[in-house]
């Protein structure tokens, strides 16, 4: 009960006031870098927490993809094989990278340096990560089909404002009509600004409650009930 | 919004509870006064004192409002659509006899985008409940290696209380895929089509992948409930999901799954932070009529000392 379920709530009301101290007081020069230190060092305990995250993920990827390929048939086992073996393999030369910078520093290999390791990044992982980026323009025209259906007076309304956008935003809506552009401008800088700026708010009004919640020990989601 | 503060039956705790406030804010006024006087830098001279003051204020009602629901106190809380839906999705995917999809998000956890994290979370573990309540199959699915603890906690959690544990496996039930975007994003998408998931429940903070998620969800037909505090991606959630949780819904969603009477009293602390917010916003265009900035008074920093 205490390890469990009183310890976690107790250091993240601790975070939570230093980080309030570290913020927003001042007292002296020296006090200041002091806060401002302590407040790096928590922010460096979390990516280094963050890091052994990343161990468990990769250990969690395998060991998902390692059932896959027992139970989950012909129709998921060709991706699962294909997942387990580009994890191997960057681990591998990830490894290799890290062995050598350690054996042989005058190399200047890392493991982000190492040739394969590199190779593998920059020629499979990074063009299939842009791909998937590019995806993103059928889908925004898919959904954007969907949107602009009219339906009702506001559905023209947004049409209407995304027409006016989207020409502002092209050659071709200067061409058109040379007003497209201060137009659209005005669109995003004022009613676009008037529409954001109360959710801006709201969010943050959201997460000064929540933080109270958890400064309270009222908000216990995150942990689960553990009974 | 109708606001109130009712007459506290003063009960023990509630006493020591108003007592233990009373305290910190005559600790706090005392600092600020003897600082003043003795001439100490108190207040961080970067950061607005304004916004010292907000935050404590809203901290104090909020609490104030709590400790009200502790009592006994019962105050209406607003509804959200999207929150109401979710058992809907939920019953409707059992209907239809296929698994209910949840992601709660992609990022840093260590980041500012750390309380959204924490909302989704809130929202991950009341489908877990319900995906207990009605047999229904949950798949929770992670772009965080932070979360995967207390993703496997809550779903297992939602499954044990309902009295289905023989539904819970962590191997099916949490999926945590990659921390890189679009490679999260792809197989995310990936697992809504195989799966051939009945509803889709995206809360949490999202970047570009929104859009992927959502229309991975419409080609299997999915019931889609979708939210985020990021306003970029707002628009997207919107205009894909059949109920969006709009900003700081979110953070009240959290607060409505947990069915606590003390904590569904914080959010009025949230809607009075609104009303204050509107006041500033209507005296500043009053003031601004007058010749005066409002701005001017709410940047004002502490240069004493």
């Amino acid at each position: 009960m205490v390890v469990r379920r009183v310890l976690p709530q107790f250091i993240v009301s601790l975070v939570i006031i230093l980080m309030l101290i570290f913020y927003f007081f001042y007292i002296n020069d020296d006090v200041a870098k002091t806060f401002s230190a302590d407040d790096k060092a928590l922010s460096d305990w979390a990516v280094i927490i963050s890091s052994f995250a990343l161990i468990v993920g990769g250990v969690d990827i395998f060991r998902f993809h390692l059932t896959q390929l027992r139970r989950g048939g012909l129709k998921q086992a060709p991706f699962s094989v294909v997942t387990l073996i580009a994890e191997l393999t960057m681990v591998v030369f990830g490894a290799y990278g890290l062995a050598l910078s350690y054996l042989n520093p005058a190399l200047g290999i890392t493991i982000t340096t190492q040739p394969q390791f590199r190779w593998l990044y920059t020629y499979v992982y990074a063009p299939s990560d842009s791909a998937m980026y590019s995806i993103l323009v059928f889908y925004i025209a898919s959904a954007s089909y969907r949107a602009f259906r009219v339906r009702n007076p506001m559905a023209l309304l947004l049409l209407i404002v995304a027409i006016i956008v989207m020409l502002g935003n092209t050659s071709l809506g200067a061409l058109i009509w040379p007003g497209f552009l201060p137009l659209r401008d005005w669109i995003m800088t004022i009613p676009n600004t008037a529409a954001f700026r109360p959710i801006t708010i709201g969010a943050g009004l959201g997460v000064i409650i929540l933080g109270l919640r958890m400064l309270v020990w009222r908000e216990v989601s995150w942990m689960g009930r553990r009974e | 919004m109708n606001i109130s503060f009712e007459v506290i039956k003063a009960s023990p705790q509630a006493k020591n509870k108003l007592l233990a406030l009373a305290i910190i804010v005559i600790l706090l006024v005392t600092v600020i006064v003897v600082g003043a006087l003795l001439k100490v830098k108190l207040f961080n001279p970067k950061v607005p004192v304004s916004s010292f003051v907000i935050l404590a204020t809203l901290l104090i009602v909020g609490y104030l409002f709590m400790i009200q629901a502790m009592e006994g106190v019962t105050f209406p809380v607003r509804k959200i659509s999207a929150f109401d839906a979710i058992e809907e999705g939920v019953a409707r995917s059992v209907e239809m006899g296929r698994p209910v999809h949840v992601t709660i998000g992609y990022g840093t956890i260590s980041s500012s985008m750390a309380p959204q994290y924490v909302a989704g979370l809130g929202v991950l573990a009341h489908v877990a409940r319900l995906a207990g309540k009605y047999g229904a199959k949950l798949i929770a699915t992670l772009g965080v290696p932070e979360a995967i603890a207390s993703v496997e906690e809550l779903v297992r959690d939602g499954y044990y209380s309902a009295g289905r544990p023989e539904l819970y496996n962590p191997t099916y039930n949490v999926r945590y895929f990659t921390d890189q975007q679009f490679a999260y994003a792809s197989a995310v998408q990936a697992t809504i089509v195989r799966e051939n998931v009945g509803a889709n429940i995206v809360v949490g903070p999202f970047y570009a992948e929104s859009l992927i998620f959502m229309e991975a969800g419409n080609m299997t037909g999915a019931f889609q409930i979708a939210g985020t505090a990021r306003e970029t991606q707002i628009p997207f959630f919107v205009i894909t999901a059949d109920y969006a949780f709009i900003g700081e819904e979110i953070f009240a969603a959290g607060a409505l799954a947990s069915g606590d009477r003390v904590v569904l009293a914080s959010i009025r602390g949230q809607d009075l932070g609104k009303l204050i917010t509107i006041a500033l916003v209507v005296l500043g265009i009053i003031l601004l009529g007058l010749g005066l900035k409002l701005s001017d008074w709410l940047n004002w920093v502490w240069t004493v000392g």
